[in-house]
């Protein structure tokens, strides 16, 4: 509203002429190399990039241009770059919209099978489009319960239990000695922790050709009650990320014992350890109904711009940042996990901590790849929310998730009766 | 024509070419892609588009969503220019008094928020509003009030993403009644004393109606403002929770930028186009009767 108020309200006074014209002067002055190729990353990848791409740029006198992007508005900036003709040569892309950017024609098909070799099950089918590799795999993940050594030794426990009716137990133990604290943080907006949970009780959320909506079943149900029951019976409090700036500080002063969470948190949690100390936190697989079962990888890819003007330089970078080297190198540095497999021989993953993760990857869960995917799990996460804060009962819940994915998915429906996409 | 004529048109047209080129033309333009299903196959592939007619219109109206926004927009207005006018028309009012000293200090204290950076203030905002640290709660607990959950409550997030526009937003209509109310004859407001009326009297009878055109011009662009608003929700909430705080132009952007079905947000921001230009005629006219304009 402010933006709209100051571009009504006074027009472009010669200040703020004055002051563009600055900034358009020092972004000039910028040291932004035509000749550089230009890569894209979010989060910490985007951030410490330069740390890998010195070597890069010794090893070749390629200069490279990184552009760090935050992760949540990464989808619709890549969109629109393409849209406006202006991708990276490289970029960084969540393995699960490899297959909507090479639809619209994005992103160049990998040249080299060498390239997506050596890697863990079910991570190159998402970066498949049309039977040929569109993304190189750069990094492997998914959730692992992170929990509080201390927290749970106070109710007796060593490790958190692997199975549902455990972890209800063992959060109802929590609650009870601490009632004015909570077992376990999934935040309201993010979808990660229920796409887990439905990968685990064996639910797939599309049928008919994934032109329709899969929700109401057992699984789906069993899943979604679940999650639900941990917010009713106040185990997990209702908040969303916005509402809890810095979670890890949380999570250091026991406000929750665990926390489902990616790689990235290892990396905080090394770095600030006078928060927490390293005793005092594990790592375990995720809980499944009956045990620890498939989990859906959260995993990143690296790709090229179809419209790149220098495919061998974009290549060579992409061979670059996806190799067992750099790759371990960046473990080092953020956390992240290496996608090759060849990696993870090295000892520096040899720690405990990492074993959960690496354990899950051998058994990933299936999800779709189908372009509109990203959407659909942000809205059914829409729909869980309003389920968790009561307006919706579970079976409406689940009927008003087929609902709007069938909505979702009717442009889909009419291409592939139409016989215009497999 | 008369040569007179044709030398203002001429003086005009300049601006009115502009106009054309980024008015009136994007408008036809986005009312022509709001007949056709873009989406992401379109970009993928153009032979994917196809003319659909009004039927993204009739979709908007079948979505519960849209007519969630329309509402959460229409509580952000009805709520909000009330707020945010009154705010600005007694900090005026306030700093217009000979009593107060240190004018200046004062006046640029109050309309720095509105030249700060939205997302910088909000993340300010974020931690004020916070439901274990916050600021505003350790208040209330002062009062003995139990601590809100300001954005994480489906039925407060909208008062508290109010509470922060108005704190933004304020200053700028405050330093434009303040030039309107040192226009107010003072020989007016004298005679008006001397005749024995009193505070409310000489407020409802003598400044009010001096200040009415200004009155209406911020009802205006309040009323515009307050009906685009969506920085404040980006960054606030993100539309939560429970899409509480999901305004039309909200959903909009993620119709439009984030999921690229443009035929289906051009068709939201005719809506919205439409909306806000019968609003502001509507304050025209009751402007009109009252010779405000």
């Amino acid at each position: 509203m402010g933006g709209a108020h100051s571009s009504l309200g006074t027009g472009p006074t010669r200040r703020t002429l004055l002051a563009g014209g600055a900034a358009a002067l020092l972004a000039g002055c910028g040291r932004r190399d035509p000749n550089a190729l230009s890569f894209w990353a979010t989060g910490y990848e985007g951030d410490y990039a330069p740390y890998l791409l010195t070597a890069f740029e010794r090893a070749t006198g390629i200069p490279v241009d990184r552009q760090s992007l935050p992760g949540t508005a990464a989808h619709e900036k890549f969109l629109t770059a393409f849209a406006g003709g202006s991708l990276p040569d490289v970029l960084m892309l969540p393995s699960g919209w490899v297959a909507e950017f090479a639809m619209i024609g994005a992103i160049a098909p990998v040249p080299d099978a060498a390239l997506t070799g050596d890697t863990f099950p079910g991570v190159v089918r998402p970066l498949t489009w049309a039977g040929v590799a569109h993304a190189v795999p750069w990094s492997v993940g998914s959730q692992v319960q992170f929990y509080r050594r201390d927290l749970l030794a106070e109710v007796g426990y060593d490790a958190p239990p692997g199975d549902w009716d455990g972890w209800r137990t063992l959060g109802a133990r929590l609650k009870r000695r601490h009632p004015d604290r909570f077992a376990m943080l999934m935040f309201l907006n993010w979808w990660d922790t229920l796409v887990t949970f439905a990968g685990q009780a064996g639910a797939y959320p599309l049928k008919d050709q994934e032109t329709r909506g899969n929700f109401r079943t057992a699984e789906y149900r069993e899943a979604l009650g679940f999650y639900a029951s941990l917010f009713a019976d106040g185990y997990a409090p209702g908040v969303s990320s916005n509402e809890v700036q810095d979670p890890l500080a949380a999570f250091a002063q026991g406000w929750f014992a665990l926390y489902p969470s990616g790689p990235t948190l290892l990396t905080d949690l090394h770095r600030r350890t006078a928060e927490i100390a390293p005793d005092r936190w594990g790592t375990a697989r995720m809980p499944g109904p009956n045990g620890p079962g498939r989990v859906s990888a959260v995993n990143n890819s690296l790709a090229v711009s179809a419209a790149t003007k220098r495919p061998e330089e974009a290549w060579a970078l992409v061979r670059h940042l996806s190799s067992a080297e750099s790759e371990l190198h960046y473990q080092r540095l953020i956390g992240v996990l290496p996608a090759r497999r060849s990696a993870w021989a090295s000892p520096q993953l040899a720690d405990p901590v990492l074993r959960p993760f690496a354990e899950q990857m051998e058994v990933p869960a299936r999800l779709p790849t189908i372009v509109e995917w990203e959407r659909i799990r942000a809205e059914v996460q829409l729909v869980a929310e309003r389920v968790v804060r009561g307006g919706l009962t579970i079976d409406e819940g689940l009927r008003a998730m087929d609902a709007r994915v069938d909505a979702l998915l009717a442009k889909r429906r009419a291409l592939v009766a139409a016989g215009r996409i497999a | 024509m008369t040569r007179q004529e044709r030398a203002a048109w001429l003086f005009a047209a300049p601006v009115l070419g502009i106009i054309a080129l980024v008015f009136v033309l994007p408008t036809l333009l986005a009312f022509g892609l709001s007949l056709t299903d873009y989406s992401i196959y379109a970009l993928a592939d153009w032979s994917n588009l196809r003319f659909v007619g009004l039927g993204n219109f009739a979709d908007l109206l079948s979505t519960p969503l849209f007519w969630r926004a329309l509402r959460n927009t229409a509580l952000f207005a009805a709520l909000g220019v009330p707020m945010a006018i009154g705010a600005s028309l007694f900090t005026a009012l306030l700093l217009h008094d000979a009593t107060v000293r240190w004018k200046p200090v004062w006046r640029v204290a109050l309309f720095a928020p509105y030249v700060t950076g939205v997302v910088a203030t909000a993340v300010v905002w974020r931690y004020v509003l916070n439901t274990r640290f916050g600021l505003v709660n350790w208040a209330l607990a002062q009062v003995g009030v139990a601590p809100v959950d300001w954005l994480g409550d489906p039925r407060w997030s909208i008062p508290a993403i109010l509470l922060f526009v108005t704190w933004k937003v304020f200053g700028y209509n405050m330093i434009v009644f303040t030039a309107a109310l040192a226009a107010v004859p003072g020989e007016l407001m004298e005679a008006a004393r001397l005749d024995g009326a009193g505070w409310w009297t000489r407020f409802r009878h003598v400044t009010l109606p001096a200040i009415g055109p200004t009155l209406l011009l911020a009802a205006v662009m309040s009323v515009a403002g307050f009906l685009q608003i969506f920085a404040e929700p980006y960054v606030m909430t993100l539309g939560g929770p429970s899409q509480s705080t999901t305004t039309v132009l909200y959903f909009m952007f993620e119709e439009g930028f984030k999921w690229w079905n443009l035929g289906q947000a051009s068709a939201v921001a005719f809506v919205l186009f439409v909306l806000i230009l019968a609003l502001t005629l509507v304050q025209t006219r009751i402007g009109k009767r009252y010779e405000w304009l």
